[in-house]
């Protein structure tokens, strides 16, 4: 596992220096964008159409468009003054209990180790939650970006889930077609409760598998093994040698008359005179 | 003498104090502040020059080569009187157009002097274009030929242009131009002659721009080239052993491929009363109507 952030826990006077490690991976096959009619991957290019050229990172800022087309702009240095104070903690304001959140908070799972000397403290706020039973709610900044987080006790060690801000949580009351007052059959109500109480078993997550992954993994050794395999080209660049060629020849064809200095041959009288020379 | 010693310079009715004369700043090769100043004197017509009407960056070594360095580009605290600044983004650059400047920032242990390819006075109208070849390697005995190639690809597009040592591994071909191109139209050029390049000589250079994937290729840098960026300038001492000077070359020394640090510190001074500054000798050239045909493409 690698280290995705570094920073600390506070907790009224209480600092506890952590590491932080995503919990969970997503297992996605990731498929590459390839071009069927030759078999190469396609190229994302950062392309400025007023300027013609491919934009260099150190040439993008960022833009808010606040109306069609119009733009207030913003550097890396000011988007990260903003983040926050520029302290890296998590900083808990609050112990609550667990079963008060609904799942829909809760976004993304990272664990939490202790970082240089800060094992006593680990260990400590470690303990005392698990006693107590209860989980912190703590604002975090991470990356300029700050949100709200959950920290609880995960067998011996501190594991922090970011949660969704309650203005992000869409309201029920939008879902189209809901009912608006409960009307059902008693003798189907009591058909499917029975069917649930069949279908009832303790949670056994590893009885679980995502069967397309599977199916698709399969798919791709067949396909690996039927050499049914389709090999990128090689970039051809013969075209600019070409055009190499090709302007070459033009400027021999403008300079047959003069020798040696082809460069200073004065081109077609349309071009306005070089300034003066500074300095 | 203690290294401890101070002193005062008077050059061209301007005070200078001089701090720590005995101070090695390249340990190995016996170069001394004292001795530095010395050879800055020596440079200084033509390090100036080529740093006046440009952004200056500095590298600093207060120990030495060895020691920790930092780069300037405000300029250092207390500023003498004599000092010019030149304001760019917030930044107050040091405007390096005198003999106490330059002596100044020696004292400084300023020992890199790197320019920026935007003038002051008109920061949008490149008045050279440069294609930096930057080797992979940390000994590159094809830097030469490389150069060369490059070279002769020019030449055979009627383009006169003067090669560089970087002072470090690289070597930098610089063009003089009319002022008629912008920065992203010699970027166009550049691709070209970087995309020709590697496709003719496809086991000596890439335009590849992470480093991690150019194995042993020698980069073909079209893209330093813009406002905002430097370049080690012509008859800058680079902080590294051997004390190696930026130095401008015939395309004959080129052919027969001499090692960078030939040209060092110490025979910088006597190659420039011989030779005088090449990148003078060329005259501005016109590259309009080769990006012209290239567009069309």
């Amino acid at each position: 596992m690698h280290t995705v952030w570094k920073g600390a826990i506070s907790f009224g006077l209480v600092h506890v220096p952590v590491k932080m490690f995503s919990a969970t991976e997503d297992k996605d096959i990731s498929m590459r964008m390839i071009h069927k009619v030759c078999g190469t991957p396609i190229a994302y290019v950062r392309q400025c159409k007023t300027c013609e050229v491919d934009v260099e990172w150190a040439d993008i800022a960022k833009g808010y468009e606040y109306e069609k087309g119009r733009f207030v702009l913003f550097e890396k240095e000011e988007l990260d003054q903003l983040g926050s104070d520029g302290s890296k903690t998590i900083k808990i304001v609050d112990f609550v209990d667990l079963h008060e959140i609904d799942p829909i908070y809760f976004q993304k799972t990272y664990y939490l180790s202790p970082d240089q000397a800060g094992g006593n403290a680990y260990n400590l706020l470690l303990e005392a939650m698990k006693q107590s039973g209860r989980i912190g709610i703590a604002q975090i900044s991470i990356r300029s970006k700050s949100s709200l987080a959950a920290i609880r006790v995960m067998d011996n060690c501190l594991a922090m889930e970011t949660i969704f801000y309650p203005d992000e949580v869409r309201p029920i009351s939008q879902v189209p077609g809901l009912p608006e007052k409960v009307d059902v059959n008693e003798k189907e109500l009591s058909m499917a409760a029975m069917l649930i109480d069949q279908l009832s078993t303790p949670f056994e997550p590893d009885q679980y598998q995502d069967d397309y992954r599977v199916r698709l993994m399969d798919m791709i050794n067949k396909k690996i093994a039927g050499e049914e395999v389709h090999v990128a080209p090689e970039q051809q660049r013969t075209n600019v040698v070409d055009l190499m060629a090709a302007l070459q020849a033009s400027l021999e064809a403008v300079n047959t008359d003069t020798t040696e200095k082809p460069a200073k041959t004065k081109a077609p009288a349309k071009k306005k005179p070089a300034r003066k020379k500074a300095e | 003498m203690p290294a401890t010693v101070k002193g005062k310079l008077t050059i061209d009715g301007c005070e200078l104090d001089i701090t720590n004369p005995d101070k090695l700043l390249w340990p190995e090769d016996g170069i001394t502040k004292l001795v530095y100043l010395q050879r800055l004197g020596e440079l200084a017509p033509y390090l100036i020059k080529h740093c006046r009407g440009r952004y200056l960056t500095t590298i600093r070594y207060p120990n030495g080569i060895d020691g920790k360095s930092f780069y300037q580009k405000n300029c250092p605290q207390p500023q003498p009187p004599f000092v010019q600044l030149a304001e760019q983004s917030g930044i107050h650059y040091v405007h390096l157009d005198s003999l106490p400047t330059l002596l100044w920032l020696g004292n400084l242990a300023a020992l890199e002097f790197h320019a920026s390819f935007d003038r002051i006075n008109e920061p949008l109208v490149p008045t050279e274009w440069v294609l930096d070849l930057d080797p992979s390697q940390d000994e590159e005995p094809r830097i030469m030929e490389a150069a060369m190639r490059v070279g002769d690809v020019l030449h055979s597009l009627g383009i006169r242009s003067i090669p560089k040592t970087s002072g470090a591994t690289g070597v930098q071909i610089t063009v003089p131009l009319q002022r008629d191109l912008s920065f992203d139209e010699l970027r166009h050029i550049g691709l070209f002659i970087g995309e020709y390049l590697t496709s003719t000589y496809p086991d000596l250079f890439t335009i590849e721009r992470l480093k991690k994937n150019r194995g042993k290729l020698i980069y073909v840098d079209y893209l330093q080239h813009y406002q905002g960026k430097t370049l080690s300038a012509p008859y800058t001492p680079r902080a590294r052993p051997g004390a190696p000077v930026s130095t401008p070359l015939t395309w004959d020394e080129v052919r027969r491929s001499p090692h960078p640090t030939e040209f060092n510190l110490l025979t910088i001074g006597k190659r420039l009363s011989q030779m005088g500054d090449l990148m003078e000798q060329t005259e501005p050239q016109q590259l309009r109507p080769i990006l012209e045909f290239i567009s069309k493409r």
